[in-house]
């Protein structure tokens, strides 16, 4: 359905494209001290672009020394007109081309319809196509809605800033309906709307040895070795039926009813196939008793997501090393409490580690819980037409793996809540060669913008 | 007329100067990055022997680090020869690994001198250096020929000297071979090693998904490589503390009572061992005592271990790899290559389907046990009780030196291990160190040596080398 507003970002797609490629070419690494600068120059440039549109917009930095929130505001729907609150991240995770990219990851590279590079589909799509779509709305038809958005800069690294100012400032970003916009949709040419999202706790373990790196002849065999004390904690927290080994960690997860297993049982051959064209390990592995779509959104997990201990350069350096570590997270499902989860699994940790070492803590983040939304509700029934609309075919109902741990305090601002993702899986969020077609960045911008339209009359 | 040891006494302030110099020397021979250094730490020890008046060269094997070649052959045909061994190459060391001083710049404190290398080997080989020198330079004789040779890649395999010796290894003609590259507890008591364990190195790699994954949208349906390579690395071992690995002790010859007697002579109790480790618990075979377990016991050590994203911050991956750094001690009489066998079956046996494990052997080098009823041997026991102060004890020790093995099958040479260093030196470690006090005794040590050396009659020639 061709709007004015539609032939607006039609008229201006390679405008739009350039831009993409500008804020995509900012390395806004918020988990890297080192690039604290860089994602600041994100938060400069959207600011910039925002009050270019006919946004109002400032940033806001809360605790001082943290990323930047930016938030634009239009109001000119007027006083009684709903707000829409629009959420979305402009930081990204680490790369460097030797993990294994095939082009720079911060200078855009089009390859057969799609752009490559770091933020590409996590998460500077979401970002750029709804200031697009908010553009082609004010520059010509105007919106029926007032409108806010709320664009954060950490959500990779822990997501203080935008905690702290819901706590602290709810008033300035009330609305009737939030939009989260962040993830992915089935595929390509499949778009779904996420209900379901797994909570997470992260945490790092330390597993402490002598109180040096030690010769390894004179000392081995003497000298309980961290890195194997580590790896004997370690495979201690799954059972052989794939389950996490750590007590009382399911005590509190929903079950699943019959009627969820069958709506979730409809997309799960697509999720192996993908998963097979992603992921492809040797073989299977997962949960006993559970589909690949309950593994990855019903079912909680728990990850090492790093382990490193000793010399690990080239050659050998035959040290029995003083320590070693691990990253460690959990996804949650619901109704498991993150605090919780993250105490049983240290009381744990603590009851298997074997005497000949000590083992501490650090980093324990337990900020996410994991959330299901209400799918009767207009913002999920507006998305659903926007995408139909926008994007051509109806959606998908999913629960998803990943975690956005924003959704929960947004929950605070509204429960007329709603996801929409406009990245694919195949776009390797956090990998090397993180990519975006170029199609799904002007569906968004498309289905965005009948999203504003038609959210009022839903 | 001036004594050598009184010559080295009175130049004692040259020689640490000069071994400073060497320290300063990043030779890692175990990193690639670090070519350049190894050849010039080389080149300068060739320059030094020469300047001693020594003929000196460099030996370069194709692909390998050079051999430092020296000789002095000035004592004549009938004299006898002694052969000197020692390692010019070094550990990898950098200031994160937690040294107090930059480990490369050499720094004298509370009688120590703070360097990698300090201990191992380069002070400890230099001794024998200047107890050559000080013999050539005082009013006394250098009474035997010496022929040193100093290879480039003692921690990294040794690959060049065992290939010397295999080809080469009439040039290393002698009749007893030296080696100071090793150890004693307390500067009261030296030490003579008369075991040596043997080594095994390896690199493991466990493959997963052929990517690395985010670990929301796809964990829990890949198995984590992390996860499968601490599953695997903890069935190495049995909760005993035994090696887990079917056919791993299969070759150990069993400690005899007189063995076990001799060890027992020098105890190395908790306290103690508690003080040099600073770790909360001993830990390993329980039927053996802390010195059977690192002298006379074969061992498997994770020397390293990495996977996933360990910088600041958090990476929620699944990453598609991981890998290990293995390195197992061998005792006599086990072989490196059926103990290759026996770990890559073991790794194939124990590895899920789900996942891909690759081992690499990298090198290996067999255990070494010393006779210690010689003729030479009685000498260097002369050596230490006229030049160190105390009469030596044997021990059999942990480490390993890959060569020694080969002096003694390859060249049939007696090889005497007269370690000047200290357990608590750091080697490997960081804060390596070497005391100032055992550097001088070292070589007044060594120039005891030459000189009874000297002495042993020539008839104990045809019964020596034997084991």
């Amino acid at each position: 359905m061709m709007t004015t507003a539609h032939k607006y970002a039609a008229e201006q797609s390679a405008r739009f494209q350039e831009q993409f490629c500008d804020l995509i070419r900012i390395p806004s690494i918020s988990t890297d001290p080192a690039f604290a600068e860089k994602v600041k120059q994100a938060a400069d440039w959207i600011v910039a672009d925002m009050e270019k549109i006919g946004l109002s917009a400032e940033q806001i930095t809360m605790p001082e020394g943290r990323h930047p929130l930016v938030l634009g505001q239009w109001n000119g729907a007027g006083d009684d007109a709903p707000t829409v609150l629009i959420y979305c991240h402009y930081d990204v995770q680490p790369a460097v081309v030797a993990d294994g990219w095939d082009t720079e990851p911060f200078e855009p590279t089009i390859k057969d319809g799609k752009i490559y590079a770091r933020g590409a589909t996590d998460s500077k799509v979401h970002v750029v196509s709804w200031l697009k779509a908010v553009e082609s709305l004010l520059a010509t038809e105007g919106s029926p809605v007032n409108i806010k958005l709320l664009f954060e800069g950490e959500e990779e690294s822990g997501g203080d800033t935008i905690k702290a100012f819901v706590a602290q400032q709810p008033e300035r970003i009330t609305a009737d309906t939030v939009v989260i916009s962040d993830g992915v949709i089935r595929d390509i040419d499949q778009p779904s709307i996420t209900y379901g999202l797994r909570g997470i706790v992260t945490m790092e373990v330390h597993v402490q040895g002598p109180q040096s790196d030690l010769h390894s002849g004179h000392f081995g065999g003497v000298v309980h070795n961290p890195v194997q004390a580590i790896t004997e904690i370690i495979a201690q927290l799954h059972d052989e039926n794939g389950a996490v080994a750590v007590p009382g960690f399911y005590d509190n997860v929903a079950i699943l009813d019959d009627e969820e297993r069958a709506l979730l049982a409809e997309s799960n051959m697509l999720m192996e196939e993908e998963w097979r064209k992603v992921a492809n390990p040797p073989a299977k592995w997962g949960e006993h008793g559970y589909n690949m779509h309950e593994r990855i959104g019903a079912r909680p997990t728990l990850e090492i997501n790093g382990l490193y201990g000793g010399y690990t350069g080239e050659g050998f350096k035959t040290v029995l090393p003083a320590s070693a570590h691990a990253k460690i997270s959990c996804r949650l499902v619901a109704n498991q409490d993150p605090a919780r989860i993250a105490q049983l699994v240290q009381d744990h940790i603590q009851i298997l580690a074997p005497q000949s070492v000590t083992v501490s803590f650090s980093n324990v983040d337990v900020n996410a819980a994991a959330v299901v939304l209400d799918r009767e509700k207009s913002a999920i029934k507006a998305a659903a037409s926007a995408y139909e609309k926008g994007w051509g075919k109806k959606p998908l109902f999913e629960r998803a793996g990943g975690s956005v741990p924003i959704t929960y305090d947004m929950l605070k601002i509204s429960d007329n809540l709603t996801i929409m993702g406009f990245s694919y899986k195949g776009g390797t969020a956090h990998g090397p060669n993180e990519n975006i077609p170029i199609s799904s960045f002007q569906n968004g911008i498309n289905t965005a913008i009948h999203f504003l339209q038609d959210v009022n009359n839903t | 007329m001036t004594t050598a040891k009184t010559y080295a006494a009175e130049h004692a302030e040259q020689f640490r100067a000069e071994l400073h110099a060497l320290l300063k020397i990043p030779s890692i021979s175990t990193d690639p990055h670090y070519a350049p250094e190894v050849k010039r730490a080389a080149e300068w020890l060739v320059d030094h022997f020469q300047k001693l008046g020594l003929e000196a060269e460099l030996i370069t094997l194709e692909g390998q680090y050079p051999l430092v070649y020296a000789e002095y052959m000035g004592a004549g045909e009938d004299a006898k020869t002694v052969l000197v061994y020692g390692h010019y190459d070094v550990q990898p060391a950098t200031m994160e690994d937690g040294w107090d001083t930059a480990p490369f710049e050499p720094v004298e404190i509370d009688g120590k001198i703070y360097a990698r290398g300090a201990t191992d080997d380069k002070g400890q080989f230099f001794t024998h250096v200047k107890a050559v020198e000080a013999l050539l330079k005082s009013d006394e004789p250098l009474p035997v020929n010496v022929k040193f040779i100093i290879e480039g890649e003692e921690e990294s395999g040794s690959r060049a000297i065992k290939q010397f010796v295999e080809e080469q290894g009439e040039k290393l003609a002698a009749d007893v071979c030296v080696v100071s590259d090793t150890s004693m507890a307390k500067i009261e008591q030296p030490v003579i090693i008369n075991g040596l364990r043997g080594g095994a190195l390896f690199e493991m790699i466990v493959r997963g998904p052929s990517q690395d994954l985010h670990s929301g949208m796809y964990g829990g349906t890949v198995h984590n490589p992390l996860q499968a390579l601490a599953e695997i690395i903890t069935q190495l071992h049995n909760p005993d503390g035994s090696i887990a690995v079917p056919g791993f002790y299969d070759d150990v010859v069993e400690l005899s009572k007189e063995d076990r007697e001799a060890m027992a002579k020098i105890p190395w109790d908790n306290i103690d061992w508690a003080e040099e480790t600073g770790a909360p618990l001993a830990w390993g075979e329980a039927e053996y005592s802390l010195r059977e377990r690192v002298g006379a016991r074969p061992t498997l050590e994770i020397t390293g271990m990495a996977g996933g994203y360990f910088g600041d911050g958090f990476k929620n991956i699944v990453p598609a790899q991981a890998i290990a750094k293995i390195s197992c001690r061998l005792v006599a009489n086990q072989e490196p290559e059926k103990i290759a066998s026996a770990l890559l079956a073991h790794i194939q046996n124990i590895a899920p389907p789900t996942i891909q494990a690759d081992l690499r052997f990298v090198s290996g080098a067999p255990a070494v046990l010393v006779n210690t009823d010689s003729l030479y041997m009685q000498a260097a026991i002369n050596a230490y009780t006229d030049g160190w102060g105390a009469a030596p004890v044997f021990i059999r020790e942990g480490g390993s030196i890959p060569i020694v093995a080969g002096f003694q099958s390859k060249l049939g040479l007696p090889v005497i291990l007269m370690g000047f260093g200290l357990n608590t030196d750091g080697l490997h470690g960081p804060n390596e160190h070497f005391s100032i006090e055992m550097f001088h005794k070292g070589i007044d040590t060594a120039i005891h040596f030459l000189q009874e050396v000297a002495a042993v009659p020539a008839s104990a020639d045809a019964t020596e080398g034997e084991e």
